[in-house]
């Protein structure tokens, strides 16, 4: 009995150094990738999603109040003064 | 912006409403309507909802990338185009008259 304690207690404390090793073989972190402009993930089909937005006129335009009565471009720009 | 606006005749012509969006302040597009003589309305996304909702929000940069979404009387969407490929309005033209000459043939 005795034995068999003393036989697990040796096991845990072989298995606790083991994890407590740092892994040799551990490569360096991958370097982090360029950072990428997001692509929406919206397609040509897909129904827009609406919005209740206040513009430059002093009117809040929602987009579903265009629905049946005219097609929308939305010219989405980076920030105002970079130009484009 | 400038070449939107020198072709709004165009989109006009087609029966097309068209806004710009930026993550700007309304008083900041104000100011950047006035100084390209801008005669449509631009959004304001302040709160970045829209971007977000468009997958153009910019984590690192805090805005919006540039893009155009031509979006039909059926609120579905035409027409996509980003990057610098959304600087020339010619493509989002030519799909809203697409648009018009398909509710004139139907």
């Amino acid at each position: 009995m005795i034995k068999t304690a003393f036989s697990f207690f040796f096991l845990l404390a072989a298995v606790s150094i083991a994890a407590a090793q740092p892994t040799p073989t551990q490569t360096p972190a991958p370097a982090k990738p360029a950072p990428q402009a997001p692509h929406t993930n919206l397609k040509v089909g897909q129904a827009a999603p609406d919005f209740t937005l206040r513009a430059t006129d002093g009117k809040t335009y929602k987009l579903s109040d265009f629905k049946s009565k005219k097609s929308v471009v939305l010219a989405f720009y980076v920030l105002a003064f970079t130009g484009g | 912006m400038k070449a939107y606006q020198a072709d709004i005749a165009k989109f006009d012509a087609n029966d097309t409403q068209i806004f710009g969006i930026s993550v700007d302040s309304v008083p900041a597009n104000r100011e950047f309507a006035k100084q390209n003589g801008l005669t449509f309305p631009l959004l304001s996304d302040f709160k970045r909802t829209v971007v977000k909702d468009y997958g153009i929000f910019n984590e690192e940069g805090g805005y919006g990338n540039r893009a155009t979404f031509v979006i039909d009387k059926d609120g579905v969407i035409q027409h996509i185009k980003e990057g610098s490929e959304a600087i020339d309005p010619t493509s989002a033209e030519d799909a809203c008259n697409i648009l018009t000459h398909k509710k004139a043939t139907q």
